[in-house]
């Protein structure tokens, strides 16, 4: 099977994003994130980490540098190879992005989509090991029982797992979670955020998160990456990212507006 | 008091705007009347004779029923096999119409602009000129009904899928499916009740729209409304007025409630 998990590591040479209106969205970014890390990625917002999660799977593209994943190159990939890259490729999403009036099966298939001929998928024919991986991928996340409730009669906790359960369908090398909390009140972010871990450790699969809060960031992640203004400014673990790094990264002290749960401190997140 | 009333911001006079709104309508008003020699005058002078119409309109003569179920039924199959034929086409034409699910711009503009020269053509012109090409009949307005409808479909449902939301698309393509992929999985469930309910709607107007174009030849009640009303048959008229009118308000009903039902 082609979409066994293979070693995949992302490489970002000198990347550079230049939005149309003429804005800078990265600039000189230089990565090596290898494969099976569980990476934060932290800024002010519009500091370019949306940019530099939805570079990856191609969202946005690239205008310089050099990005690649595993063997394909990002710059001008485009058509077959690129639906190819993105299928190895999961995305987690800020607003879930179901189809709420249908199946969390349904939606859970989309993840074999690219494994799935165009006649089948107008037909509705799924084949019987693209609906076993999608019941395994909603088992995973528990909400298997929930296979055929109608997406909008779940929970926003509940919808961003079948969002995971859809990603992990794709039996992916690499998971991208652009702002995936953000929707959720703390206790289900917390939750959330275990299944990513979950996923990383057991199976092995890259998660890259970009994540508002510095405690969760620290909490969930084995490698913090701080970005300012589209640019790189602090790249280390989450216990070296002390008051020091924090001020580099957001320009001034720690305050609760940076953390999720409560008191705005360092230690014990 | 005084003070605060001075603080507030002075109210922009616009009513001008208003009052020449309505002056330029009710002036084009006038004026098209004049061009095409509306004379009110004549209702009062032909009185006489139209009191007589109407009153034999108001007495259905019921004894004809039995002559028009034939094209009653016909009618509502016209409808029917229209509506079927035209919501199977209009569909991945929608979808080829909008901005949404077709990427490739000119593919989409060439799409639009074949439609939109499809909807120019009123419905009863495309039945008189079938009816002159394929000869009178049923399967002349079925055709024509058919090209009317997929003006309508096409337009109102690409509409439809150009307001969901984009989020399950960008999931799917960004799990590697293509647009077409994409557009069957995560933009029809979105899409589908604006489609359903145009469909529904589409088989109402072509219930109507069948009555009318039978006027030229094209088959169902129409030509039986030509027959009655060329011989000065009110009484007859009166019937198939008041079939339509009960036709018209069951399939409402029943599309109404269908409707309903699916925009939860």
């Amino acid at each position: 099977m082609t979409d066994s998990p293979q070693r995949t590591d992302i490489t970002f040479e000198q990347v550079e994003v230049a939005y149309p209106n003429g804005q800078t969205g990265l600039s000189d970014i230089n990565l090596h994130i290898p494969a099976g890390q569980m990476v934060g990625v932290v800024g002010l917002s519009g500091a370019g980490k949306s940019t530099l999660v939805r570079s990856i799977n191609g969202l946005v593209k690239i205008t310089g540098g050099d990005l690649a994943v595993g063997d394909l190159h990002l710059a001008g990939l485009k058509g077959a190879d690129l639906r190819r890259l993105r299928s190895t490729v999961g995305m987690v999403f800020q607003g879930f992005n179901l189809a709420r009036r249908t199946t969390v099966l349904n939606n859970v298939l989309m993840g074999r989509l690219y494994h799935t001929s165009t006649w089948r998928t107008l037909i509705s024919a799924w084949a019987k090991d693209d609906i076993d991986m999608a019941m395994d991928a909603l088992e995973r996340v528990e909400i298997l029982p929930r296979a055929y409730a109608r997406a909008s009669e779940l929970s926003g906790g509940q919808q961003q797992r079948v969002g995971i359960a859809r990603t992990l369908a794709q039996r992916p090398s690499v998971i991208l979670a652009d702002e995936p909390v953000a929707s959720l009140d703390p206790p289900t972010s917390h939750v959330v955020m275990r299944d990513l871990q979950r996923i990383n450790r057991e199976l092995g699969v890259t998660v890259i998160t970009n994540l508002h809060f510095l405690d969760l960031a620290r909490k969930y992640s084995d490698r913090l990456i701080g970005l300012r203004a589209g640019k790189l400014v602090f790249d280390g673990t989450g216990d070296e990212a002390d008051e020091q790094a924090f001020e580099k990264i957001y320009g001034r002290s720690l305050t609760a507006e940076d953390v999720m749960d409560a008191k705005p401190a360092l230690d014990g997140a | 008091m005084s003070t605060e009333l001075r603080q507030r911001p002075a109210k922009p006079r616009q009513g001008w705007k208003v009052a020449l709104s309505i002056l330029i309508i009710t002036a084009l008003t006038v004026w098209s009347a004049i061009g095409v020699g509306v004379d009110f005058g004549a209702i009062v002078r032909n009185w006489s004779n139209a009191s007589d119409t109407l009153v034999k309109l108001s007495q259905p003569d019921y004894t004809f029923w039995p002559e028009t179920v034939q094209a009653l039924v016909e009618t509502v199959l016209m409808a029917v096999i229209a509506t079927a034929l035209s919501a199977a086409v209009s569909l991945p034409l929608a979808f080829l119409a909008s901005g949404v699910t077709n990427p490739s711009g000119w593919l989409r503009r060439i799409t639009r602009f074949v439609i939109n020269v499809v909807r120019a053509v009123p419905d009863l012109l495309y039945a008189a000129i079938l009816v002159s090409v394929v000869g009178t009949g049923a399967l002349s307005g079925i055709i024509a009904l058919i090209l009317f409808d997929i003006g309508i479909i096409v337009k109102l449902v690409s509409e439809a899928i150009d307001s969901v939301d984009q989020g399950p698309q960008e999931a799917a393509l960004s799990a590697g499916a293509t647009w077409t992929k994409a557009g069957r999985t995560a933009v029809l469930p979105l899409a589908m009740p604006a489609y359903i309910s145009q469909v529904l709607y589409t088989f109402e107007l072509n219930i109507r729209a069948s009555a009318v174009i039978g006027l030229v030849g094209a088959g169902g009640l129409g030509v039986l409304i030509d027959n009655v009303r060329t011989f000065y048959h009110y009484h007859y008229l009166s019937l198939i007025i008041l079939e339509i009118l009960i036709l018209v308000l069951v399939i409402e009903f029943f599309s109404s409630t269908a409707r309903k039902r699916l925009a939860r």
